[in-house]
């Protein structure tokens, strides 16, 4: 064949792929994984939501604050926290149980259903005297091939939970906090999947987790600490892998219904977190790298009560950026140089459906545009 | 999401399944690793899908993220190959593909020559000349310019047509 035979060339790489059999179509796999990301946000909404009164007085001075580096996670002063995995008198489901403080928190999962309704999602809930009363929900655990553990956080109360699915080679994960205690998990399988699960006060910061093998370490994830949210697993570093340096900035802001909002991006070993107070979310939300943000690929949307915001990532040459919403409407929004990376937000005026933008040059040239 | 918009997705993903994870085959060279990336980019898409049935072309979201996802696989891996507009003097990017690529050379001399290109020539070939995309729903996929897919793909043809295996296997 001739290389520059369009035709000829493809039916090689026709011939070529067509070799390959992948293995069935995972699709309960993909749908319970979906239902996971989409369970992970609204539980992300849900933690906010308890914050939203107070949005009134806490906006402004959080407006004015122009950070150079992740915004402080609040002191929670003196802390004792323990986590301990099932013994083999558990009750069925326990992923962990601990203390806060001398109260007693724990984790299950409930028995998956089979065959139920697609909206019927098996659930994690907290219990115990160390939520005070609280509780709180969340997705089943999934694993993710990408990461040795799969965290996802939850609050109840004044208690931040952390729980996630263990790849197979992971035999123990050592979790700092900034009391200085490490914990160590050790996974057990709960109906078929290896899980680990630890609980802290809000406001205690996570410093890293590192994952072990019974040859040594596998990865560490440092995460984002959101002040007054979870902290944010994005990217798991292998030994000796640096992340992205920390940097953050303002990325966009403006008036909604007289209420002043901005989005700030925080950069670092984390990946991308962008936090709205004016939202009235308080966890960040992130994804492991700025190509989750390029166009029409980014699902970094944050969606609260009264406000919605997302943000985006251009290329270097881009001067402006064209945003399209459904209702024919066009905004004009200016990308900001953070880390040296071109980002931006602006306000979602009906959700994340249906908006686009394009991206241009100082000259007036498209540098990037929606796909599909 | 509802039963019927459940349904709907559960059949693009067994009819797109296989393409899905051949593309990412394509692009990675490995396929453990093509078919994590493609539950991956399905499992996103039933997160938002609603919107995505709604904007009418679900294929191009999903393409869209396979490409994302290996790409942002290859830097949390830190594999040591770099995105590059030249190819690699050795042939090989590195030792870590070179392992790889043996695997399949029983599957196909041209899929381990692709595995010889840097990954953007690797994603304009197999997107243009096998997903047969236009160089601007390539660019759209890659994030970049036409013109950069014009050049990239220039440049990609012009490797294979140098890769010494191929010519052996009676390309030109």
């Amino acid at each position: 064949m001739r290389i520059d035979d369009e035709r000829d060339l493809h039916g090689q790489l026709e011939a070529a792929f067509e070799a390959i059999t992948p293995r069935p179509a995972p699709i309960e796999a993909a749908a319970r994984r979906g239902r996971a990301i989409k369970v992970g946000r609204r539980v992300a909404v849900a933690a906010g939501a308890a914050a939203v009164v107070a949005i009134g007085v806490l906006a402004v001075p959080t407006l004015l604050h122009h950070s150079a580096a992740p915004a402080p996670v609040a002191p929670v002063g003196h802390y004792t926290v323990t986590v301990q995995a099932p013994g083999p008198h558990s009750a069925p489901g326990l992923i962990a149980s601990g203390t806060i403080d001398g109260k007693r928190w724990q984790l299950t999962e409930a028995k998956p259903v089979s065959g139920g309704p697609s909206g019927s999602v098996p659930s994690v809930t907290t219990s115990g005297p160390a939520f005070g009363g609280n509780a709180a929900s969340g997705p089943a655990v999934a694993v993710d091939s990408g990461a040795p553990v799969f965290f996802y956080g939850l609050t109840a109360g004044n208690v931040q939970v952390q729980f996630g699915g263990v790849q197979a080679d992971v035999t123990y994960v050592a979790v700092r906090l900034d009391n200085g205690i490490v914990l160590m998990l050790r996974p057990v399988t709960v109906y078929g999947v290896r899980a680990v699960a630890f609980a802290v006060p809000v406001g205690a910061e996570v410093l890293d987790a590192t994952a072990y093998s019974r040859h040594g370490e596998i990865a560490a994830a440092i995460p984002f600490n959101a002040p007054g949210g979870v902290a944010a697993f994005g990217v798991w570093l292998n030994p000796g892998q640096r992340g992205l340096a920390r940097a953050s900035g303002r990325i966009g802001s403006g008036t909604a219904n007289g209420i002043a909002w901005s989005v700030t991006a925080f950069l670092g070993p984390w990946g991308i977190c962008i936090q709205a107070p004016a939202t009235g979310i308080t966890s960040a939300y992130c994804v492991p790298s700025l190509s989750y943000l390029d166009v029409n690929s980014g699902d970094l949307s944050m969606s609260g009560v009264s406000l919605s915001v997302a943000a985006g990532h251009a290329p270097a040459s881009t001067a402006w950026v064209i945003v399209n919403q459904p209702g024919a409407t066009t905004t004009k929004v200016w990308p900001v140089t953070v880390a040296g990376e071109k980002l931006f937000a602006f306000r979602l005026l009906a959700g994340p459906q249906g908006v686009s933008w394009t991206a241009y040059d100082n000259s007036g040239h498209v540098v990037a545009w929606p796909a599909g | 999401m509802n039963a019927k918009l459940d349904g709907e997705f559960r059949e693009f993903m067994h009819a797109r399944w296989p393409v899905m994870v051949r593309l990412a085959y394509g692009l990675t060279g490995d396929q453990g690793h093509a078919e994590d990336v493609a539950q991956a980019a399905f499992a996103r898409a039933y997160a938002s899908w609603p919107r995505v049935s709604r904007a009418g072309d679900p294929d191009a979201y999903v393409r869209q993220i396979v490409v994302n996802e290996n790409r942002n696989r290859f830097r949390r891996r830190r594999v040591t190959e770099r995105l590059t507009d030249s190819p690699p003097e050795s042939g090989h990017a590195d030792v870590a593909w070179t392992d790889t690529t043996r695997h399949y050379d029983d599957h196909s001399v041209l899929i381990a020559a692709l595995q010889r290109l840097g990954p953007r020539q690797r994603a304009v070939i197999v997107l243009r000349y096998w997903m047969d995309l236009t160089e601007y729903e390539t660019a759209a996929a890659l994030n970049c310019s036409v013109g950069t897919v014009k050049s990239q793909t220039s440049r990609a043809l012009a490797t294979l047509r140098q890769d010494t295996e191929l010519v052996d296997e009676g390309f030109q």
